[in-house]
């Protein structure tokens, strides 16, 4: 942001709200790791502690609405300012939403059966590493405004498109060779699913970041990998 | 796209020795409100001050460069400056209607024009006049007092209806609201949206949000230089000019 206001205390408010962002950023990323850490070990005592942390995401995310209405109030921020302010928010909305998928898929572990096979949960483990790993840029890339990170970010869902699909299909092989696999398998393919919404929403907030640092919307469309068809 | 009414071409002005505008190429097109912005001292007042040479009673000031209205240079020696502040207005800070009646401070004009011979013709220009400014209905039954008894916003709006009795093409404001309170302000800026249907309209602010409010165009000054010009949507939301992105953000100094 170079130059600093002439109100110190106006910058020192932007600050705090960006902060804020990351801070919640860093939050959801954490809940992010725990709950694929609860799939994948089938650790059903981590359950309450990520709901829990869902309910801190979201008082995050009040907070923010609150800083952001009282600097539009106080302020009337403009250009580069507007623009951080106008992310801020949308930002937080998308961490809101992946924080919700996040505890989603922590509820999932609960009927699942202790000694899944191991080839089942494989490429679903894959698929949340990348998610993680996008996640981790997405936020890397707003702490240091790096535009060609975030873009890169967002091209990269691609990726977890592909990755989808293959998680989707290891599911369903596995649930076409007996039938007695519906129930928990059903958890899973939701599971696959979520972490592939996850990942759209990282690719909003890698939008959000672009346009923030320089004032114009991403061209054309992102490239898409294999999708399930809804 | 709306059509070139006013063009500035490397216009220069001085102040005796110091140079108050250097170089300014500004295009103002027809029916649409232009925002000049920038500190105070940047030359924008001067500027706008340009379009009816309002400098020419200055002695020290002298102009170079050109400006025209409608292809036509209005800096020429021969030219009928009379006539040309016929056909551009101008509104001031401060209202500052004439010490007479309402009804006397909009027919004056168009009688020192010759554009009302009659008494009826004159009463039918102070009517539209003042439904134009949007004041008629508050000041119809006392039409014969003074044009000072009214209040802030409402002097500024008589100041608006005496520029307009005269049926000028441009409108030049110089901090038209910044001696008026919110409500007053939000009618003369309800009133420059309708005004812009018919006039060119060029207005100086300090004012970022009334400038993003009201105008389409803008233009950032600093130091007499024009440093950018552009869609106001842009200059507010993404401006190309570091120098006008520290000015509107308030990072100045």
């Amino acid at each position: 942001m170079s130059n600093e206001h002439t109100v110190k205390s106006y910058e020192e408010e932007l600050q705090f709200l960006v902060d804020s962002v990351i801070k919640m950023g860093s939050l959801t990323e954490s809940q992010m790791v725990d709950s694929m850490d609860a799939i994948i070990k089938v650790d059903k005592d981590s359950i309450d502690k990520i709901i829990k942390s869902d309910d801190e995401i979201n008082k995050f995310r009040s907070k923010i609405d609150t800083q952001i209405m009282t600097l539009l109030v106080k302020r009337a921020p403009m250009a580069i300012d507007l623009r951080e302010t106008i992310s801020s928010l949308k930002i937080s909305q998308d961490l809101e939403r992946i924080g919700d998928l996040s505890k989603s898929n922590a509820k999932k572990v609960k009927p699942l059966p202790l000694d899944l096979p191991e080839e089942l949960l494989s490429n679903l483990k894959r698929l949340g590493e990348l998610v993680i790993k996008q996640l981790n840029d997405v936020l890397d890339s707003y702490v240091n405004k790096n535009y060609d990170k975030a873009k890169e970010v967002w091209e990269k869902d691609e990726q977890v498109d592909d990755l989808t699909y293959i998680a989707m299909e290891s599911v369903i092989d596995f649930l076409s060779k007996d039938k007695k696999n519906l129930d928990f398998s059903t958890h899973l393919i939701f599971a696959t699913k979520n972490l592939e919404r996850a990942g759209d929403h990282i690719t909003n907030i890698a939008e959000s970041i672009c346009y923030l640092i320089k004032g114009e919307y991403l061209k054309g469309s992102r490239p898409k990998g294999k999708v399930i068809q809804e | 796209m709306s059509e070139v009414k006013i063009k500035s071409n490397n216009l220069n002005v001085f102040y005796g020795d110091k140079q108050a505008l250097f170089d300014v190429n500004l295009d103002l097109n027809e029916k649409e409100v232009t925002a000049l912005i920038g500190p105070s001292g940047c030359g924008k007042s001067t500027f706008i001050r340009c379009i009816n040479r309002m400098n020419d009673v200055i002695d020290i000031c002298k102009v170079t460069g050109n400006i025209e209205i409608d292809g036509v240079e209005i800096n020429d020696e021969n030219l009928d400056v009379v006539s040309l502040r016929e056909r551009v207005g101008m509104v001031f800070q401060k209202p500052n209607p004439f010490p007479k009646s309402i009804y006397d401070n909009i027919s004056y004009g168009p009688k020192i024009h010759g554009k009302g011979e009659t008494k009826s013709e004159l009463d039918e220009i102070v009517e539209r006049s003042l439904k134009k400014a949007a004041l008629w209905e508050e000041v119809k039954d006392r039409l014969d007092e003074p044009g000072t008894g009214l209040s802030g916003g409402q002097q500024q709006r008589l100041c608006i209806a005496r520029a307009i009795s005269v049926n000028p093409e441009v409108i030049l404001m110089d901090e038209p609201c910044s001696a008026l309170d919110p409500i007053a302000t939000a009618k003369i800026e309800e009133l420059i949206d309708e005004l812009k249907k018919t006039y060119t309209i060029v207005i100086v602010t300090h004012s970022m949000a009334q400038a993003v409010r009201v105008s389409q165009k803008t233009g950032f000054f600093h130091l007499g230089k024009l440093i950018e010009v552009g869609k106001t949507e842009k200059i507010f939301k993404n401006p190309d000019n570091k120098m006008t992105q520290d000015y509107i953000t308030g990072r100045f100094g």
